[in-house]
């Protein structure tokens, strides 16, 4: 038990610190000059070299890349985010506000994608290969192949544009999350249904089903006790990739709705080269993973305790 | 009332396993199903079974492997409560220390799940759950290939107290003649999927009629165990 919890810990700095370098040097190593980048989004106006040449001595771009790289990540064991290369703000807050935009329509997102899932995988397999499961598989992949921006903008021609009955752009009422949320919902919802339906009928081949219906036990109670927790595992198991998928829709549904959030944080400060403010995004994200994985590595020991015995 | 199911069949992958089969069953009767390792007799068994549910009656089913009777995610408790729930019965703990202690798994830790449990234990538990209740017929496919001799030994003493006490019909699934020869009044003999000879065992072991049963009655002796 101590050495799983190290194990993780070591994991986890692993992968965080991995996060942050690589971050880093793409950002350090990408073409053009950060400075003027900076100095732009500062300014709002095309610099002179004086005022360049300022921002980069400012920044500490001017130091070696290693130099500069331990210079923002010293701060941060810490939990000091550093300033803002163009606004000069600290970082925190204003990542704490964005996460609040953002970690509600995700969670939200991801209700809706389980509400649509569920009902429509356990519909779909009551009958394999009938008409319910073929119309399960082909909207699920219909939503699979859809790209979340195409959708975002259908959703928004009909519903804010046609029918007028939802606000589109901005994030000032409630109403406002509808769509984003809808947009990345439906795209979970599809890949969803296409596991959890796999996983139940992967768990009706197990070979003690026969023995609980002559037990008298009933379809409902069996489906309930049985179907489910053996159908969970490799949902769970994919829960991860869902997870990343769900973040980059989040890039994605923001920037098309123009919504304050994680996304719209992160894609401004790439372009404005902030490094401080795209490193804690980065890092933010990284440490969500490195949770939620933690958590799916608990949930699947508790579903079945046979995975990490050593003689199961 | 005598058990009867007429036309049994079975087919896998294109291939006939079972040839139509009819078999009838005495109220209490104890039969023997015997033959070579692939004759079909687990397949016989499945078809028997699923016909008299089709005909409402109640059967028992103690599977050839304990992975076909327990869940491995769920602890032994609930498959015990669930059993007792889907029968209808209270969960009786009497009841359940009397047979657990004579099927020795009493000291078995009932929150584990199945594979917390050696794989003999967990067959004497399905056993255990077989007994429940006062079904018409129990099906037992080899309930003792898992046990050493004398747990085998109490095991199928435990099994004919219990079938005389309620009059239960048994059908012993086995390749082990001298177990038969002790435990049924009835043998029947299968090979390559067929139903080849049907009588009572004295008659099987010291007269038999057909290459198979000749075959199985002149390995009878040295094959004998204690029970
Ligand atoms: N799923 C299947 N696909 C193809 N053939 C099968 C299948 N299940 C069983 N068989 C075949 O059916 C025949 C009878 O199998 P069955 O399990 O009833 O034999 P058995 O008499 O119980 O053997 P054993 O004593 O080894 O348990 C075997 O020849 C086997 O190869
Ligand atoms: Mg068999």
């Amino acid at each position: 038990m101590m050495l799983t919890v190290v194990g993780f810990l070591v994991r986890a700095m692993v992968v965080l610190t991995g996060t942050a370098l690589l971050t880093f040097a793409l950002l350090w190593n990408a073409p053009g000059d950060p400075a003027q980048a900076i100095a732009i989004a500062r300014f709002n106006a095309v610099p002179t070299q004086d005022v360049i040449d300022q921002v980069r001595a400012e920044a500490g771009l001017n130091a070696s890349f290693w130099a500069a790289f331990l210079n923002w990540i010293g701060p941060l064991l810490l939990f000091d985010f550093g300033n803002s290369s163009v606004t000069g703000r600290p970082v925190g807050p204003d990542l704490w506000v964005a996460a609040t935009y953002s970690f509600p329509l995700a969670i939200t997102a991801l209700a809706i994608g389980l509400a649509i899932s569920l009902p429509l995988a356990i519909l779909a397999t009551r009958r394999p290969g009938g008409f319910m499961d073929r119309f399960a598989v082909a909207i699920a992949s219909l939503g699979t192949a859809i790209p979340a921006f195409w959708l975002g903008l259908l959703l928004i021609l009909l519903f804010a544009v046609q029918l007028a009955w939802l606000p589109a752009m901005g994030a000032r009422t409630p109403t406002h999350a509808v769509l984003p949320a809808l947009t990345l919902g439906l795209g979970i919802a599809a890949s969803l249904t296409r596991i959890i339906r796999s996983g139940i009928l992967e768990a009706w081949e197990q070979p003690f089903l026969a023995a609980f219906r002559h037990r008298g036990v009933s379809d409902r109670a069996i489906g309930r006790d049985h179907i489910g927790p053996h159908a969970a595992v490799p949902v769970v198991t994919v829960f991860g990739l869902e997870l990343a998928f769900l973040l980059e829709g989040v890039v994605v549904v923001e920037v098309i709705f123009g919504r304050p959030g994680l996304g719209s944080f992160l894609t401004s400060a790439i372009l404005a080269r902030d490094f401080p403010h795209v490193q804690a995004v980065v890092l933010l994200t990284a440490l969500v993973f490195v949770v939620v994985n933690l958590i799916i590595d608990v949930v699947y020991r508790v579903l079945d305790p046979r995975i990490g015995e050593p003689d199961a | 009332m005598t058990l009867s199911a007429i036309g049994l069949s079975a087919m896998r992958s294109g291939r006939i396993i079972l040839h139509p089969t009819s078999v009838e069953i005495e109220p209490g009767a104890r039969i023997g199903l015997v033959g070579a390792s692939g004759s079909g007799k687990s397949t016989l068994g499945h078809a028997l079974i699923d016909a008299l549910k089709a005909q409402g009656l109640q059967v028992a089913h103690v599977p050839q492997s304990p992975d076909e009777a327990l869940d491995p995610l769920r602890s032994l408790a609930f498959h015990w409560h669930e059993a007792a729930q889907a029968r209808g019965l209270a969960d009786g703990a009497a009841h359940q220390r009397a047979i657990f202690s004579a099927l020795k798994i009493d000291g078995g830790d009932l929150r584990k799940r199945p594979w917390g449990w050696s794989r003999g234990m967990q067959q004497r538990f399905v056993i255990a759950m077989a007994l429940m209740g006062t079904p018409d017929l129990i099906v037992l496919d080899e309930p003792t290939s898992a046990l050493d001799p004398v747990i085998a030994a109490a095991t199928m003493n435990l099994l004919d107290r219990h079938l005389e006490r309620t009059n239960t019909a048994m059908v012993l699934i086995t390749h082990d003649l001298g177990l038969a020869a002790r435990r049924v009044s009835h043998l029947m003999v299968m090979a390559a999927g067929r139903l080849v000879e049907e009588a009572e065992t004295g008659k099987i072991l010291n007269n038999p009629q057909t290459s198979e049963a000749k075959r199985l009655a002149a390995h009878r002796n040295w094959m004998e165990v204690p029970c």
